[in-house]
Formats: C-alpha cells, structure tokens, sequence
C-alpha cells in the first residue's frame, strides 16, 4: 500500500500548493476599488435592479476612471460590475460583445485605433446629442479638441475621451552628464550617444524600445511614418507602405539595432522598463503610461537618475516626433439593453474633474488644464510631445492592415527580407485588407 | 442494477460531456465549412478554409514544431521519468517529500510555470541559467529569437512541467511489479539491467502506454507557455498549432472562427493518427482482461 501513502502526501502537496496559488491569484485581481474617487454620478435611477457590465482593461493609468466610476455610480438600484483584464483580453472581449443583437457589457473602454472600425461597422453609439445634453452639467467643453477629434469616425464623436498616451523618452541623466550629451533630438543623435556611452565601457545596449513582433513593433514603424508625415493608409484610403516615408521610418529604425539587445523583437514594454530598471540600457522609447513606475524609488535604485524628455524625430528635419498619441475613452455599445442616457452620465461622471486629477501623474487626461509642467517629472515632456506629434485620424482598416503587415516588418528589421521586397509585401498585404473591408 | 437507476447514474455525465464535447465538437466540424465572424450566422465556402491552411507555410511550420515537440518530449518523459522513478522508489522516508516537491511544477497554471522558467534563460530579469551556460560553454545563446536554442528551452520546460506525473504513474507501476517475477529472475541470474528490460518494463507495459498517452495529448495542446517562453514564436518557427488557431482565429480582435476550426478539426485527427497504436493496445489488454 506504499503507493497510498504517495498519493495522500501528493495529493496533500497539491492542495496546499493550489491554495497558495489561488489566494496569490486572488491578490493579483481584485475588485475592490477602495481608495478610488468619489464624484457625483447623477442618472435618473431606473424602477427596476440593474447591473452595468464596464469593460476596462487594468492598467495605473486606466484604473483611476474605472475604479471612479463603479465606486461613485454604483447605489441604490444599479450595480457597476468590472472583472479585472490585461489589454489583449479586452480586444478579445470587445469584438465578442459587440458582435450580434445583445452583448455582455454595457460600457467598454476603447481606443482611437479602434474607433473607426467598430463606428463604420455601427457598433458602438454616437455621443454627440448626449455631449450636446450635458455639455454644461459635465463640463465636457474642457475635453481636449484633439483627443476628441482622435475619438471621432465621419464627424461624430464615438467615444468620450478620458486621457491619452504619447511616447516619452526616458534617459540616465547620471550616464549622459558624465559624459557630456545632451538628449538626443534624432535616431542620428541616440546612434551618436549610444557609441558614446558604449565606449565608456558598462552599458553594451545603451537604445531600449519596445519592438515585440506580436504587437508593438507595427506601432513603433507607424511612430516613424508619422515623424516622416505618413501614416499606414492615406486620408483617401490608400496605403503607404511603398512611400519614401516608408523607406526612411524602416532604415531609421533598422540603423538603432546594433545599439539595441539582440532580442529586442520579444521586448514588449515591461521588458523595457526592466531593462532602465537594471541599469543595462541607457534612454528608452515608450508610451507615457509606463513613465510614472520609473520614478518609483519601490522598483529601481535608479528612479532619481532618469530624466525625461520628447521623443527624437526620426531625422534631424523630419516634421514631427517618434511618437503616436492614443487616445482612450468611453464608449456605449449599440447593442446594449440599458438605458443609454444613464450609461453616457456615468461616462461622463469618470471623466470629471477630480476623477482626471486623480489620475495624475499615472495618466495624462483628456480635461484640459489636469497636467501642468509640475504635475509629475514627465509632465514637461509629455506636453512638448503633444504639441509635435502628427495628427493621425485612424481608418476603419487600420487594424487589419496593422495585423497583416507585422510579419513582414518583423522579418525587414530583422535582416531575413530585404526593404524593397518588404516594403512591396507590405503595401500587397494592406491593399489586401483594405479591399477585404 | 435496473435500467432506471442505471439511467439516473449515468444520466448527468452523458449530459455533460454531450453540451461540453459533443455539442462543440459538431459545432467545429459545421464552421470548418463556413466563414463565420461572432454572433453572425456562418456562409457556407466548402472546402475554402482546409485549402487556406492546408497551403499556408505557417500551418505546415507549427505542424512540423508541434509534432517535433511531442515526440523529443515523450521520449525523454519515458526516460528520464523511468529513471526517477527508479530513484524515488529505493528512497525510504525522503520519498513523500520528494515526490511533494515535484508535484509543485505539475500544478502550477501553465503560464505561471513558463513565466518563471523563462526569467532562468532572460538576462533581463537575473537569468541564472543563462549565465551558468554561458560560464560553462563560453557561449552565449539568444534563448528567445534563435530557432534551435529557443527550442531546447521549450522542451526543457514542457519536460519540467510534465515529468512529475510521469514519475508518480512509473513509480505506481513499479511497486505493482510481484516481487515473486524479481525474486524468479534473480533466481534464473538476472542482473540489474536485465531485471529492468525483460521483467519490470515488460510487466507494466500498459502504464507506460497510458503515460505516453497522456504525455501525447498534453504536448499536443501546447499553448499558453509559448506566450512568455517563445514571445516571436511564427518568425522562428517554434508555433504550436494551438498558438497558430488562437492566432488566426481570436487574437488582436480577428474573426476568422471558420478558419480555427478547420484547423482544430485537423488538429483532431493529427491527434488520433499520434494516438491510435495507444488506443489500440489499451483495448486489446482491457478485452484480454475481460
């Protein structure tokens, strides 16, 4: 009966070891939204007990108008229910709900990248008699012009807008003093800084950005496109992938390689941070979200030796920044079954004015006048960033485009197929998805 | 035992798996047919979506790396978790402990296991393994963006989380083995190599087909551990299958359900031609026991 005895000692190692992980799991995705602000959320209360399903993923930027806007709508009849979600899932989610004639969620976070697809495809509702309604009551004026215009498809406003990303450089002030650089203001002038500081001896990958060939190296070329003063597709539709802006942002991009870790094509944008964290890398590129942990004294012993500042431009007299803005906001499915008019005061609730001063420094919100240069170490970087990034209204393709082009981009930065080919592979692949919508 | 009260017992099982296997598995066979997006009916397009995998390179790639996979698993899972076993088994009050210890990885959720394993390899996050190749070899890898070093990675994991249920089930069939077979062959002057091939192998022949079994159907479904372990998986090479159908068919808001579907339904018969001299010989031994 030797084997009994296995089994038991087993079986007993198993449980306490599932229990440990669930609790830890527990920890890991709580609903609580203790400490969130309080604001007023002043719908008129339906008869009947109604739950509110908000999409939303988690993030230190996302969370504070989340976790605003359960705590502060839910009461009486109506419950606000979020389950916790990492962004991908919250893609997945969102095609889910808003497909057929009823969904699971009745609020969803969305983004100025998926805004036009699911507008065109009518999915979401247009905001624009509510935002007339209750401009006064919200304040909704204060919402930035732009970052609305970035929530807008065809001239109507399809998601409020609650704060917006944009990329920031981050470098070792410590690193560039000693050696006398300034921050660099091009790719020619990281290259020159990064032999530089490579010379000196202990940083061998002084360059770190983001360029995961799942997903945030398409945005990285679309950055570079947009510096040049491209994007993927055209105002009028067509895509660009055989331009000269084109060729410029993939030379640009494939000449900061030697200066980057060799396996940068898997370094999504913790990877970079923890690259800055450890010290191994000495300026990084990426979107302002991930700013605020790098100043954290909890995560690197090196959070007082970072400066901030814009984004380079991809050549020295390239038009605008190595940067895109994205902008995120509230949305109100179509097919929801509740009443959209105390679905959008809810919305309108989580973007007020203390909810967006909440926010700060973690998110750059969308009310105007939130962020000044002392809001956080970033701020002054974030509001020269804004001012020079090209304005790049989305396409209902450009998702499409963006997920049939990534392979190939990967495949140009990575030596395995030449520009020329890549650029023409590319521009077939998106025609492709543009004559499929 | 009555036909009625047969019914009751057997009843909510016959329920279950008929709404959570049968039910889906008609529903991937009819869609594999169609074009089909969420919450729309589908579009009958025939044989449309086996032709688009059937002659997409990338699908022929995670055919080749899936099936690579499994059988370098499942040889080194018979292997080494033979020895093990073996080891464990002459162990006397260390063994439960032993045998708890190894279990963790077992029970670990798939992707916690891989982020872990893959912070070993990742100079990034401390990667001790990493430095102790590189100090040892005087080489250095790129474990995550090289095709072969990245495989042993992958292989290394799968075995490290699999091989604790192959050692339980091997030990199982080792002490199963009638000390009156051992003590005959010492008798007819078998030595310890020999008690291993001709007595105690042979004699649980069924277990070690039923670890390969299961080993098979586990490596088959990989999936969640290539997210952290294998992040560019398609430009090397390293997909899976399932990685491919979750990629093709969900991620980054994709609708293509058709197209997964015809995949997961040659993912189905993949699976059975890998496990039929399995299937085979578990009914032959269950007819002769009866």
């Amino acid at each position: 009966m030797r084997i009994h005895t296995h089994v038991r000692n087993g079986v007993a190692a198993m449980a306490i070891t599932a229990t440990l992980v669930g609790l830890t799991a527990c920890g890991a995705g709580s609903r609580t939204n203790e400490g969130a602000t309080e604001v007023e959320c002043d719908y008129t209360m339906p008869e009947a007990d109604t739950t509110v399903n908000v999409l939303a993923y988690n993030s230190s930027a996302i969370d504070p108008f989340t976790d605003t806007m359960v705590a502060s709508c839910t009461r009486d009849n109506v419950t606000l229910l979020h389950d916790p979600i990492d962004f991908s899932g919250q893609v997945t989610k969102t095609t889910a709900t808003l497909a057929g004639d009823t969904g699971t969620y009745d609020i969803i976070e969305t983004y100025g990248f998926a805004v036009p697809e699911i507008a065109s495809a009518g999915s979401i509702e247009p905001l624009d008699d509510f935002v007339t309604e209750y401009s006064e009551k919200y304040d909704l004026d204060a919402l930035d012009e732009g970052m609305r215009s970035a929530l807008s498809y065809d001239g109507q406003l399809y998601a409020l807008p609650m704060q917006a990303q944009m990329y920031i450089m981050a470098y070792r002030e410590d690193v560039f003093e000693d050696l006398g650089l300034e921050a660099p203001t091009s790719f020619e002038d990281m290259i020159d800084a990064a032999e530089v500081i490579r010379e000196q001896g202990d940083i061998e990958y002084p360059i770190a950005m983001p360029w995961s060939a799942t997903a945030d190296i398409s945005t990285n070329y679309q950055a570079a496109m947009n510096s040049e003063g491209a994007d993927f597709i055209s105002e009028d539709g067509e895509a660009q992938f055989t331009t000269e802006e084109s060729r410029t942002a993939l030379e640009g991009m494939k000449s900061l390689l030697p200066y980057m870790d060799p396996q940068v094509t898997t370094f999504d944008q913790p990877s970079v941070q923890q690259q800055m964290f450890n010290g191994s890398a000495a300026m990084a590129v990426m979107f302002s979200g991930r700013m605020n942990d790098l100043t954290l004294e909890t995560n690197s012993a090196l959070f007082e030796d970072f400066a901030f500042a814009a984004p380079p431009k991809v050549g020295a007299e390239s038009p605008y920044l190595f940067s895109r803005l994205s902008v995120d906001g509230w949305a109100i499915p179509a097919n929801t079954q509740l009443d959209k008019d105390m679905l959008f005061q809810m919305m309108a609730s989580a973007v007020g004015e203390d909810a967006s001063t909440a926010a700060v420094p973690a998110a750059y919100p969308a009310r105007e006048g939130i962020v000044t240069d002392d809001s956080s170490r970033y701020a002054v970087a974030a509001n020269n960033t804004i001012a020079e990034t090209m304005p790049a209204p989305n396409h209902p393709a450009s998702a499409a485009v963006t997920n049939a082009i990534r392979p190939v981009l990967v495949q140009v930065l990575l030596g395995q197929t030449d520009v020329d080919a890549g650029m023409q592979q590319m521009q077939d692949l998106a025609d492709a998805a543009i004559d499929g919508l | 035992m009555r036909r009625r009260e047969f019914w009751m017992l057997i009843g909510p099982s016959v329920l279950v798996m008929f709404g959570l296997l049968v039910v889906p598995l008609i529903r991937t066979v009819q869609w594999s047919f169609q074009q089909v997006s969420y919450g729309t009916p589908g579009t009958f397009v025939g044989l449309s979506n086996y032709t688009q995998a059937l002659t997409d390179p990338r699908f022929g790639r995670a055919v080749f790396f899936t099936v690579f996979l499994t059988l370098v698993v499942t040889a080194i899972m018979l292997v080494v978790g033979y020895l093990v076993a073996i080891g464990v088994n002459n162990l006397t009050r260390l063994r439960p402990y032993i045998l708890g210890a190894m279990l963790v990885a077992y029970v670990l959720p798939g992707v916690v296991g891989a982020v872990s394993f893959s912070w070993l390899f990742d100079q990034n996050f401390g990667g001790v393994l990493n430095l102790l190749i590189e100090r040892l070899t005087g080489q250095s890898f790129l474990w995550f963006t090289d095709t072969w070093p990245n495989r042993v990675m992958v292989v290394a994991h799968t075995v490290w989380h699999l091989l604790p249920f192959a050692v339980l089930m091997i030990l199982a069939g080792v002490q199963g083995v009638p000390n009156e077979l051992r003590e005959a062959a010492r008798i007819d002057g078998a030595n310890s190599w020999k008690m291993h091939v001709y007595v105690i192998i042979p004699t649980m022949r069924g277990i070690i087909g039923f670890v390969c079994l299961i080993t098979i159907m586990d490596v088959l479904r990989t999936f969640d551990s290539l997210i952290p372990l294998s992040p560019q998986a398609d430009a090397i090479g390293n997909e899976s299958i399932m990685f491919y159908v979750f990629d093709t068919a969900f991620r980054d808001g994709s609708q293509q359900l058709g197209l997964g579907s015809a995949v997961n339904v040659l993912s189905i018969i993949l699976i059975l031609i890998c496990l039929f001299p399995f299937i085979r010989d578990l009914l032959k031994e269950a007819k002769a026991k009866a």
